[in-house]
């Protein structure tokens, strides 16, 4: 009893605190000094968690080699569309990438792609995630337009992304030997096991007048065709990476690396860029100073004004 | 129903600013879609053939239909950025307001009023912010600022000062000179009635006859005990005794000389009985019953009342009461010692507040008077002209007149109205007092209130002068209007003339203008309005008697659309009701007068001086609480809207979202709705008692300085830096792969992560702008964000078979994979805050608000819940000695005021029933009239 009645009491108190206004509360009062303190604070967190972000960036070695002009042999550069479109002109062309420092297994092979809206409205929405879990056992493919059928029947994987699969291939020879390219679980778990079924198998895909991109062989699942996976996760910028695959060794200062590749894909009409990029991946992950060179620059504003309003404070004291 | 008007519905001015803001918003909305509309038909087009725009395309994308794209992006784009108008923000706002009222406002306890047991009541929520920003009160006087109470306080007689009282007004100088004035014991034996608050040993239980002069104390009683027109009801004893009388004033008079030992208690048409205790010897009691022969009325001209009595022993007297001016001048020549002193203690008295009456009385030999009276019997029986010729009748008699002495009733005011009137304008607050008494009334409260003083600059336009008068008499109804509107306008020029002189100087004095109802009717022509406007905006108090309900409503009016301020009435009564309708915020008190006034308002207190706290306290704490729910709001739509419309840019304008939809959704309903209501609640810059302490602090809001549109520029700013902070540093800082398994982010993982830095960033930006923090926040605060977290959490771990576009399925487990994830939510909300936070160090460093110099000056104290007072200065003198300091300190000086001040209440009705007005009737206009019936007795009498 005596507790319930204190929790009553307890509660009426509350309340009238409550209806009085007059609650509990801090106040903070944003004085010169709490905010000398707090930007010296944020100086001597961003500095170091900068330099740490900044030194993880430096310690990826990246090369890139664009190649979708010198692919294009020198007669056919006036008109690189028809040259790509022209299923009889062989598209194998060779590159040579000089590696400047030493890189360590795994290395990342990336394609880059510039000026490619995966992220269009159009382009986002044309795909059926339902069919690409449950084949053809799910029928309604309208979400895939302008891709859904063929034929009257049904395209398996269905849609603008899947249509438009990236295509181009590449070989890396060095030193007459060929380097083993590894190109299993380059796409995340979470899509090859819950996105794409393992049952789901290619059907009257790439069949139609267009070809908009890569063939799939129809003799894999779905979610074993971790190209197709990793192409399907639709980027966020029109100007984005996709991995390709790792190779699994090292590769030495000067080591030079050829690649062999077949230039496919068509980037040409809407004059996007093609690269090629070999990176090492940090703990952070690929090259980028953004990151750090935004958290320094953070930690050195915070510390300058610190500084600024400390000699204000000297000066004009209140 | 003259007076009645249609019931306004009132929105308050900051509502109608809000309607302003979210037009523009509607504006941006429709330029951000404009400009994505555009650029998606420039962009549209066949090379991307990724789109598969090659055979028959939707509308939508249709490279041959550029206009039609634009037109069909423009509709997407719309629904898109939506988010920019906060729909949710109304909703809240109610939210917000109804909890502020009913239990803020209603449950004040300092706005309890326990002798009636009236809380305040807030009877609509729509106006608490409004309240924040008043700049003109207009108050009616009886029932408001008085308690239409009249009681006899003090006197003089003899040059001597009886009565130990102290007026509100004297208390308020004496404290703001700082002495603590300490309550007087009174006396063990002291009667306290309503209607008699006086004491002073010398004068009471006789005690007045050891006084240096029994002589003028016995004719001063007995002149209070005949001179009047008062009718004593029920029982015969002092005790039991109710005396009926045209106006208070006289009752109060009778009251006092009954306990002065002169108990009035019966009248007949000729005869006036006074049981005369302790007349010669104490104890001994005695019926003396005196003869009234004539009776000289009281009217407004006259300004004095005479009764021409015969003594039981055959002596012949002439009791006067009136103005000290008339009195003054009827005088017979000599003592001019005693005039000086009476005179002083009548500017005394004046200064004080209190309404004050000479006595005078003269012997009168037999033959004079039977003389005299043919010449009034004469004139009373006149057909023509009957009302003048008594005047002249009287004038002949009514002169050598011997001064007794003057009588002080004080008006009583409503607890603490001359404090409160003092707090309100020291907050910039400009109080008007609207009345239907007459002038010398109003201004001898208006003194009492401390509206007026003696150093102001008083400007009277009064249609009480002699050619007004003149002019009226000729009767001509076209020529007196045409006269007075002349006169009117002659006098409103002049007080402009001489008040602009006043502008030019540094430090003129205080303005004032007294003004009544008849001028005031020719002064609101819409040809004179812009002058009476200009002068009485430049007045620091305005008086306006003598005006009808209509009047009151009129003038409100005026200030709200010509001055476009925000205007507050009070009142109590149903001549207010027009004028709490027609005022910004109406607000009734509740308890005496009936209920027109409070149904009719807004807002109803049981004390005027309530409404230091409904302004000062609730009104200030709802604006800025109110500005910054608004602004937040603002700022937390755009900031999220913005980062969507960057996206646009890259994504070929097509209108594909940033965010899914629940995101879109939820934002404003649940990651970001709770804690900026939190803030509408609880938000406190300073405490109550500070509020009050410093009236200061309420000059923001009447500037509007927390919703300007320079401050909404500010809040814009910061918007559009941080969205652009969100999403560049989001969007290029995921461009590599992330994570040591070299994987790359999709659009879902990029824009989860920047959604998240939203949620957190302007969660805490929430916090930055509260001035104190209770619990209640951090757990709105952090409850917002991990909902967040829940919520992300549930749904991309979740895969229905019903609806298979998971794009976000597994979204955040792959984030929160990467150290990127959370060195990018370290990053981007402190980047994002950056701005906003040195922008408050600088402001307040620099350029403080009022209310942040006040928070540092007591930010070391503890808050106080505003019940205890901190202004109570200890001083070591004893009660006795520092209250005779106290009286020492008052202002002695000067005053030409002195108070006079003698009129019906019924004069409001009667003077509203003049210009077909209804009022409603009240008790003293039975009174009065049985008053009357009882009057025209004397004279067939007289005639036997």
């Amino acid at each position: 009893m005596d507790t319930d009645r204190e929790r009553h009491r307890a509660r009426e108190t509350a309340f009238y605190l409550f209806t009085q206004q007059s609650l509990p509360a801090c106040k903070p009062v944003l004085t010169p000094g709490w905010v000398i303190a707090i930007f010296l604070f944020m100086g001597v967190i961003f500095i170091p968690v900068g330099l740490v972000t900044l030194r993880a960036s430096h310690c990826v070695v990246e090369i890139v080699d664009r190649y979708d002009i010198d692919c294009v042999p020198e007669p056919s550069r006036m008109d690189k569309v028809s040259y790509i479109q022209d299923d009889s002109i062989p598209k194998n062309c060779s590159r040579f990438m000089k590696v400047h420092k030493y890189m360590k297994a795994p290395i990342y092979i990336y394609y880059q792609l510039d000026n490619y809206y995966q992220n269009h409205r159009r382009y986002v929405k044309s795909r059926s995630d339902k069919q690409l879990l449950d084949g053809q056992k799910y029928h309604d493919t309208s979400y895939c337009q302008p891709v859904e059928s063929n034929n009257n029947r049904p395209i398996v994987p269905c849609g603008l992304i899947a249509w438009s699969l990236f295509n181009d291939t590449f070989e890396f020879i060095r030193e007459g030997a060929e380097l083993k390219v590894n190109r299993k679980n380059i796409a995340w778990k979470s899509d090859r096991g819950h996105k794409f079924g393992k049952n789901v198998y290619p059907f009257n895909f790439q069949n139609g007048t267009l070809i908009g991109g890569g063939k799939l062989n129809p003799e894999i699942p779905l979610s074993d065709q971790e190209d197709l996976i990793v192409w399907m996760r639709t980027s966020a910028l029109p100007s984005f990476r996709k991995l390709y695959g790792r190779i699994e060794e090292d590769l030495d200062v000067d080591d030079v690396v050829v690649v062999n590749l077949m230039n496919n894909y068509n980037t040409y009409s809407f004059g996007g860029k093609k690269k090629l990029v070999l990176s090492t991946s940090s703990w952070l992950g690929g090259k980028n100073d953004f990151l750090g060179h935004a958290c320094v620059f953070v930690g050195c504003s915070s510390l300058t004004l610190a500084i600024i309003f400390v000699l204000l404070h000297v000066k004009y004291r209140r | 129903m003259m007076n009645s008007m249609n019931v306004p519905s009132k929105r308050s001015t900051l509502e109608r600013k809000l309607d302003k803001l979210i037009l523009t918003l509607f504006g941006t909305l429709f330029t951000m879609c404009l400009i994505g509309a555009i650029g998606s038909g420039v962009f549209i087009d066949r090379k991307y053939y990724f789109l598969g725009l090659s055979k028959s395309v939707e509308d939508q994308f249709n490279p041959n239909r550029r206009f039609l794209v634009v037109l069909l992006t423009m509709l997407t784009l719309l629904t898109l950025y939506s988010t920019i108008i906060p729909i949710s923000l109304y909703v809240s706002i109610e939210m917000v307001k109804f909890i502020q009222s009913t239990q803020f406002i209603n449950k004040d306890l300092n706005m309890y009023h326990a002798e009636t047991d009236t809380p305040a009541l807030a009877r609509t929520s729509n106006l608490n912010e409004e309240l924040g920003q008043v700049e003109y009160i207009f108050s009616d006087k009886t029932g408001t600022l008085t308690r239409n109470l009249m009681e006899f306080f003090k006197c003089t007689i003899g040059g001597e000062i009886y009565g130990t009282g102290m007026t509100e007004i004297e208390r308020g100088v004496a404290e703001r000179k700082g002495i603590k004035v300490q309550e007087v014991p009174t006396s063990i034996n002291s009667v306290r009635e309503k209607g008699f608050n006086f004491d002073d040993v010398r004068l009471m239980r006789g005690a007045w006859r050891n006084e240096p002069n029994p002589e003028a104390c016995k004719e001063f009683f007995r002149c209070l005990a005949i001179c009047h027109t008062v009718l004593p009801e029920g029982d015969e004893s002092p005790e039991k005794i109710k005396y009926q009388a045209a106006s208070p004033d006289e009752a109060a008079l009778v009251l006092a000389a009954k306990h002065f030992g002169y108990f009035f208690y019966r009248r007949t048409p000729t005869m006036i009985y006074v049981r005369e205790s302790h007349v010669e010897r104490m104890g001994k009691i005695q019926d003396v019953s005196y003869e009234i022969l004539n009776v000289l009325e009281f009217n407004s001209t006259r300004k004095r009342q005479s009764v021409v009595c015969r003594y039981p022993d055959g002596r012949l007297v002439l009791y006067c009461k009136g103005a000290d001016t008339v009195i003054y001048e009827r005088l017979v020549g000599g003592s001019d010692d005693l005039k000086k002193v009476t005179r002083e203690h009548l500017e005394k008295f004046g200064s004080a507040g209190l309404r004050t009456l000479c006595l005078a009385y003269k012997d009168l030999a037999p033959d004079v008077y039977e003389s005299w009276n043919e010449k009034f019997i004469q004139a009373k029986s006149s057909l023509r002209d009957r009302e003048r010729k008594l005047d002249e009748v009287a004038e002949l008699i009514e002169k050598d007149l011997i001064l007794i002495g003057a009588t002080a009733i004080e008006d009583k005011l409503q607890e603490g109205v001359p404090d409160c009137i003092e707090t309100l304008s020291r907050a910039g607050i400009k109080i008007w007092v609207l009345t239907g008494d007459k002038m010398e009334t109003a201004i001898n409260i208006a003194y009492a209130c401390n509206l007026l003083n003696n150093e102001m600059k008083q400007f009277i336009i009064s249609s009480e002068t002699d050619a007004i008068r003149e002019v009226e008499e000729r009767g001509d109804q076209v020529e007196i209007a045409r006269f007075i509107k002349e006169e009117v306008k002659k006098q409103l020029k002049k007080c402009l003339d001489e008040a602009q002189q006043y502008f030019h100087g540094v430090s003129g004095p205080k303005l004032a203008l007294i003004i009544d109802g008849k001028c005031l009717m020719y002064a609101l022509d819409p040809s004179l309005r812009i002058m009476l406007l200009n002068l009485s905006l430049n007045c620091s108090s305005v008086v306006c008697c003598r005006v009808s309900p209509l009047q009151k409503a009129q003038v409100t009016s005026l200030v709200k659309k010509g001055a476009r301020k925000i205007t507050l009435s009070i009142g109590d009564g149903a001549n207010d009701v027009s004028m709490i309708q027609a005022a910004h915020i109406g607000v009734g008190i509740s308890g005496l007068e009936g209920m027109q006034a409070v149904m009719a308002s807004d807002f109803a207190i049981a004390q005027f001086r309530f409404l230091k706290d409904l302004l000062l306290v609730h009104g200030r704490w709802s604006y800025i609480r109110l500005c910054k729910v608004v602004t937040y709001f603002f700022y937390k739509n755009l900031t999220f809207t913005l980062t969507q419309f960057w996206f646009t840019f890259y994504t070929g304008f097509s209108g594909q979202r940033f965010y899914d939809d629940w995101f879109q959704s939820l934002y404003n309903v649940i990651f970001t709705a709770l804690p900026v209501i939190i803030v509408g609640l609880f938000d406190k810059d300073v405490s109550s008692s500070l509020s009050k302490r410093y009236p200061e602090l309420y000059k923001e809001g009447i500037k509007n300085m927390f919703f300007k549109w320079r401050v909404v520029a500010i809040w814009a700013f910061f918007a559009v830096y941080q969205s652009l902070v969100f999403y560049y540093f989001v969007t290029v800082s995921s461009s590599t792969s992330q994570g040591s398994s070299g994987k790359m982010f999709g659009l879902w993982d990029v824009s989860t992560m920047a959604f998240t830095c939203v949620v957190v960033t302007v969660n805490l930006r929430l916090l930055m702008i509260c001035n104190s923090i209770t619990r209640w926040h951090y757990i709105s605060v952090g409850g917002s964000i991990v909902a967040w977290f829940l919520f992300i959490f549930l749904y991309s771990g979740i895969m229905t078979p019903y609806d298979r576009q998971e794009n976000i399925f597994w979204v955040i487990y792959v984030l929160m994979s990467t150290f990127y994830f959370y060195i990018t939510l370290l990053l981007v909300p402190v980047a994002a805050l950056l701005g906003d936070f040195l922008y408050l160090g600088v402001q307040r460093w620099f350029f403080p608000y009022d209310y942040q110099i006040v928070q540092e000056i007591h930010k070391d104290e503890a808050d106080d819940s505003g019940r205890t007072d901190l202004l109570g200065i200890d001083n070591q003198l004893t009660p006795d000695e520092a209250r005779s300091y106290a009286l020492s300190q008052l202002p002695r000086e000067l005053s030409k005021h002195t108070g006079f001040a003698f009129d019906s209440p019924g004069y409001e009705s009667f003077f509203a029933s003049q210009l077909g007005v209804y009022a409603p009737q009240k008790a003293w206009d039975v009174a009065r009239r049985a008053s009357m019936r009882s009057k025209p007795k004397p004279k067939p009498n007289k005639i036997n």
